[in-house]
């Protein structure tokens, strides 16, 4: 979709429309924008035209005054005040539709990048650190919007005073605007400079503040391993070399930039001396009046300023098409996965894997993996560390997908039911519990609408109910990062109460009782056999105690399957 | 979100107040001698060439009025040189600016993270993840935008309008009356409106820290947001608080942008009165010409600095809001009790000694008295709650009792160095922490040096192995952020290696292999045993499996001890222990044929 720029764009046009690829960037998210787009920009025209009128009446006034014309000047002032009236009121358009176009950007953005975030595959999210993605979503996307908007306020209006500048100039002689023609391709050109010699700092930078924050989250996150280490020392030196070298990036983008930057006001204020020089020197010669001298040393004068912001415009370019592409991985349509409502829906059946076989780069994970579990069963799942447990649960909400056989719900190969479908009647208690801020009854709800007595059966069978009736806010009692801090306990029975809510026909219980005593841990078992009679249960544990629960249990060795005898006499546990 | 955002915190971490911040700035840059001497001269050096240049440009057109050729040819080169000290000065401003700046919060961020270091670990239970990173991480950005940028403008500002007041007066005292009348009106107008900026100005931060603390928690909690399809929903609740900023911006946009319309209309106003006031002088010949041009470039200039300080003032006050609370954070007590002794070794016993232990008035020990000698493998069982992992963080340091002592070979902990007593003893935590990188590195972080064979030997020594098997590159497989990308067995296993590659005195392992299966955790505990002979094993487990390779078991019930011994002795007792694995201790003692 991009045409232009780019970091290796060739030739000198291309590196300079380059600038513009945040407007490209931005259109798909302007929308019904082109009416508002257009009043801006006139708007910005017609404020910088009026502005530039001053310095044209104060020359008048100077010229009359020194033919000795006072009468004019009460005139000549009405109109310097009527130039600013229109000017002050329509800049307020400027500025307030610049920011609600820049802020109706972001918002759009902003839904677009969640959209598309949340529709990633599992895959994608095993590549990322949350960190990263949390500053493209915030940092990133604030940056391009602050460019956005600046380029409303600041750059198209610099662009329009320089074309006004030399129109007026033009009418006052001719020769001015001349003078004006010679500003123009150094300013191009010391832009280009400037943002060239930048931009490969820029990138460096901002990864280097990405692994700022990293390193400070690994550190508090981790907080109690780096004490038990002892290894505070070792932490303070790699932050402090990264500051450092946040510091010196910093310093050398500077040095690379301000050279040119400096140089782009001083040329217009070089152009002006000569002005003054060349004309006031023919003035003098033949007495002319100074009157148009005045306006155009003064014109000038109102350029420098807007000048040297584009020198920050370029900074904030730069910045912004940095961020730009670090948002467009988002927002790209790659790795996404199809999760949007379906009608259809799913009854109970049986749940059945046929010679599934599924790898991870070159290691085999799981190989020719067949069973069936009919509804109403309770099903162990055990074997080794990294014998592939979690994987072969993953495959069934295809997280993953299997590299060969295929895995039926109620005779439907998984492939082929809908993926909210699927993985809204089959509910997993995952190993990492996300508890979100918010109320425990939220987060037992997590999304979904269900009315407070089948959440508080759902707490029940989950043997949370005791613990959440003795808060003094029940139910109501704020949880997560600002709220009340759960135990490893606390925080699995509330997800099982999660899944529980969702009556699922297929309940997989990833080692989701771990923190959870072994008494209450067959108790919450009791409670979901008999409630749940026609789910499919599926737990994985190493617990002896947990898997003589079973009716039968799956022991996985090497990503095969070896089956076994339900109960506790035909346990083999100590095999494991 | 309705008792504002940072609430808790800010509570807790009390940041500094007021002018104090500022103060306390001022002196951070200061201490930056030469850069903040050069920035200094070289910003004031600026603010003088912009006020001298409507100057030369007056009396340069006068020159042209009374037809003298080189009083034109210097006023013009004044004129460019002015403009050329500017450039000159414009340079050193922005290589001083961004030292300063830069050095100032690169010594906020490393004092932050210093401190985080060293402050008692009840710290991170009050104060959130959240805030301290966007704390150190994204105040400490606004607060070098703010030095970068302007304080630059503030100080040439301020310096340009002094100047430019002295110079106005002394070219004329009625005319420059006349260009400051509209003064007063300003600045009751700037002052009327401003709190109404400010209250506008925070809730657009509000609404800006919702987003941010709503996508962070999304991301976190992003598997399960997709494990319960809750996609649409998650886009929902984002998608309010996305609406909630944009409207708080408009809001705080109108106020502003009107603000700016009606500063330049009073500009405008003062430059009529300039010239209407001047012309009149002009006719009686009481100022040039050249001087009343020279006094119009005054006005504007004089109303740039001021439009700009007014805007100047959210930034500032933003970034004084998180300097404070940079400061806060530098200013937290550290852990008292750093303790002088320095131990070198553990020959005899570590003594709990009739140690209780509170949090928030609740008991979670009560008179405990634990000894544990050199060489033993005790294992510490008891119900959730039971006050388990508190025991282990009194052990370990992390958790100071309220009454009692422990004792490492009779000196008391208070007084033994931190850093020297975790050399002796190594914690493998319930919840395994991996820092992102690779296998290898994550042990390496624990013994520097240690080489790719060593690891590789150990994990087969330790029969990890297996555990290991599926890792695409082996031990130089990247666990992921927080090691999300293995199984929280591998990540158990990780974990425990860096502690073994040690070789501690003392490991305490905090169900540190709940999630591995039981013949491996045999395998790695006794080889342990057999590789650390005098080595001392601290177990806490529900494990049945595990307490039956221990020496001695102590079981916590409510905080207190209820039962101590060996498994043998255990089992026969009647109480906490046979109810807790009733039916592991009946399997046992089949499958063993009694004792």
């Amino acid at each position: 979709m991009i045409t232009v720029g780019g970091p290796n764009g060739k030739g000198m046009s291309k590196t300079f429309l380059g600038v513009f690829e945040p407007v490209l960037f931005a259109r798909p998210y302007l929308k019904n924008g082109t009416r508002l787009f257009i009043l801006v920009i006139t708007a910005g025209v017609i404020s910088n035209v009026s502005l530039l009128l001053v310095p044209v009446y104060i020359g008048q006034a100077v010229s009359a005054l020194q033919k000795g014309t006072f009468s004019s000047i009460p005139n000549i002032g009405l109109f310097i005040i009527l130039a600013y009236a229109i000017s002050s009121i329509v800049n307020f358009i400027v500025t307030y539709g610049a920011q609600y176009i820049s802020q109706n950007y972001a918002l759009n953005l902003r839904k677009d990048f969640v959209a598309h975030l949340v529709r990633k595959k599992f895959l994608f999210f095993e590549t990322q650190t949350s960190g990263d993605l949390l500053s493209r979503g915030s940092q990133d996307i604030e940056q391009t919007r602050n460019f956005n908007l600046n380029m409303f306020t600041n750059l198209f209006p610099t662009i329009s005073l320089i074309a006004a500048a030399f129109i007026l100039l033009f009418l006052i002689s001719p020769e001015f605007a001349l003078f004006l023609l010679f500003v123009v391709p150094p300013l191009i050109y010391l832009g280009m400079m400037s943002s060239r010699r930048q931009r490969p700092i820029w990138k460096q930078i901002r990864d280097t503040y990405g692994k700022l924050g990293e390193t400070l989250q690994e550190n508090i996150v981790g907080q109690r391993v780096v004490r038990g280490l002892a290894a505070e020392k070792q932490e303070i030196e790699k932050y402090n070399s990264m500051t450092q070298e946040y510091y010196v990036e910093n310093y050398q983008v500077v040095r690379s930039r301000v050279f040119h930057n400096s140089l782009m006001p001083l040329v217009v204020a070089a152009v002006s001396s000569a002005i003054l020089v060349i004309v006031g020197y023919e003035d003098l010669l033949n007495s002319y009046n100074v009157g148009g001298l005045v306006s155009a040393v003064l014109i000038f004068a109102l350029l420098t300023s807007p000048v040297s912001f584009l020198g920050r415009m370029i900074i904030f370019s730069e910045n912004s098409r940095a961020a730009i592409g670090r948002i467009k991985e988002i927002t790209g349509t790659g790795d996404e996965e199809f999760v949007e409502q379906s009608q259809e829906s799913l009854s109970p059946g049986i749940l059945s894997f046929d010679h599934v076989g599924f790898r991870r780069g070159d290691r085999i994970i799981l190989k020719d993996v067949t069973f069936k579990v009919m509804p109403g069963e309770f099903i162990g799942i055990t074997g080794k560390t990294g014998a592939g447990k979690s994987s072969l649960v993953n495959l069934i909400t295809r997280y993953y997908e299997p590299g060969s056989g295929s895995i039926t719900f109620n005779g439907r190969n998984t492939r082929d039911i809908p993926l909210s479908l699927l993985r809204s009647r089959i509910s997993i208690v995952p190993q990492e519990i996300n508890i979100l801020s918010g109320t425990i009854r939220d987060n037992i709800l997590f999304g979904i609408e269900a009315t407070d007595q089948r959440v508080k059966k759902a707490a029940s069978l989950a043997s949370i109910s005791d613990f959440i009736e003795s808060l003094p806010s029940k139910y109501d009692t704020m949880v997560g990062e600002r709220g009340l801090t759960l135990s490893g306990g606390q925080r699995q029975r509330i997800a099982i109460a999660r899944a529980v809510l969702r009556d699922p026909l297929l309940l997989i219980l990833d080692d989701a009782t771990s923190s959870v005593d072994p008494d209450t841990e067959i108790a919450i078992f009791e409670n979901l056999k008999r409630s749940m009679k026609d789910t499919i249960i599926l737990m994985i544990s190493l617990r002896a105690s947990a898997l003589s629960f079973a009716n039968k249990v799956l022991i996985l060795e090497e990503g095969e399957l070896k089956t076994d005898v339900g109960g506790e006499e035909g346990l083999n546990v100590n095999r494991i | 979100m309705s008792t504002g955002y940072d609430a808790v915190e800010d509570q807790y971490i009390k940041p500094v107040k007021g002018r104090k911040t500022m103060f306390r700035m001022i002196r951070d840059v200061l201490n930056l001698k030469r850069d903040a001497t050069v920035f200094t001269i070289s910003v004031v050096i600026y603010a003088i060439g912009g006020v001298l240049y409507p100057l030369a440009l007056g009396l340069a057109i006068n020159s042209v009025k009374a037809g003298q050729i080189r009083p034109l040819l210097l006023y013009a080169g004044l004129f460019f040189l002015f403009y050329l000290i500017q450039f000159f000065s414009n340079i050193w401003i922005n290589l001083s600016s961004v030292k300063v700046a830069q050095g100032v919060i690169k010594g906020m961020r490393d004092g932050a993270f210093k401190k985080l270091q060293s402050v008692p670990l009840d710290f991170y239970s009050n104060v959130k993840l959240g805030y301290l990173i966007s704390r150190i991480a994204n105040d400490a950005e606004s607060i070098s935008d703010f030095l970068t940028y302007q304080l630059p403008s503030v100080i040439s500002g301020v310096t340009t309008i002094i100047i430019a007041a002295v110079i106005m007066f002394d070219l004329n005292t009625k005319l420059a009356l006349y260009s400051l009348v509209v003064m007063p009106v300003l600045a009751v107008y700037t002052l009327a409106i401003q709190p109404r900026v400010r209250k506008n100005y925070l809730a657009t931060r509000r609404a800006l820290a919702a987003i941010t603390g709503n996508l962070a928690e999304t991301i976190a909690a992003i598997r399960t947001v997709k494990a319960f399809n809750a996609e649409a929903q998650t886009e929902g609740r984002f998608g309010n608080l996305n609406e909630n900023n944009f409207k708080a911006n408009m809001v705080a946009t109108r106020l502003t942008s009107s603000y700016s319309s009606v500063i330049r209309f009073l500009e405008a106003v003062g430059i009529f009165l300039v010239i209407y006031e001047g012309s009149l002088s002009l006719l009686h010949g009481q100022i040039s010409l050249g001087i009343l041009v020279a006094f119009i470039a005054y006005v504007q200039q004089f109303f740039n600095p001021i439009v700009q300080l007014t805007q100047l003032y959210n930034m500032y006050q933003n970034s004084m809001v998180g300097a404070s609370r940079i400061y806060g954070i530098i200013d937290s007590t550290p852990e008292k009790m750093k303790g002088e002794i320095d131990v070198a070794s553990f020959s005899k016993s570590i003594k709990v000694n009739n140690v209780s232990v509170r949090y928030d008035g609740n008991v979670a020990l009560k008179n405990v008295t634990v000894e544990i000698k050199k060489g033993e493998c005790v294992a510490i069982v008891g119900r959730t709650g039971a006050g388990k992992t508190t025991l282990t963080n009194v052990i370990l340091k992390f958790k100071f009792p309220n009454e009692g002592d422990v004792l490492l070979d009779l000196k008391e902990l208070n007084e033994i160095e931190t850093n020297a007593y975790r050399k002796l003893i190594v914690p493998v935590l319930q919840e395994p922490f991996l820092f992102n990188g690779t296998v290898f590195e994550n042990v390496e972080y624990s013994k520097r040096g240690i080489t790719k064979e060593e690891v590789q030997r150990l994990i087969d020594v330790y029969g990890m192995s297996e555990i290991f098997r599926n890792l695409p590159n082996g031990i130089d497989s990247p666990v992921g952020e927080l090691g999300r990308n293995m199984s929280e067995g591998q990540r158990q296993a990780v974990s425990i290696l860096r502690a073994f590659v040690r070789n501690p005195e003392i490991i305490i392992m905090d169900e540190a292999t709940a999630q591995i299966d039981s013949r491996s955790e045999k395998a790695i505990i006794t080889a342990m045993r057999s590789y650390a002979k005098n080595g001392t094993l601290i177990l806490i487990s529900h494990r049945f499996s595990l307490i039956t390779l221990s020496d001695r078991i102590i079981v916590l019930e409510e905080g207190g001890v209820v039962q101590e011994g060996t498994l043998n002795e255990l089992a026969k007792e009647e109480g906490t222990f046979r109810e807790l694995y009733k039916r592991s201790v009946s399997s046992y003692v089949s499958g063993t044929g009694g004792f």
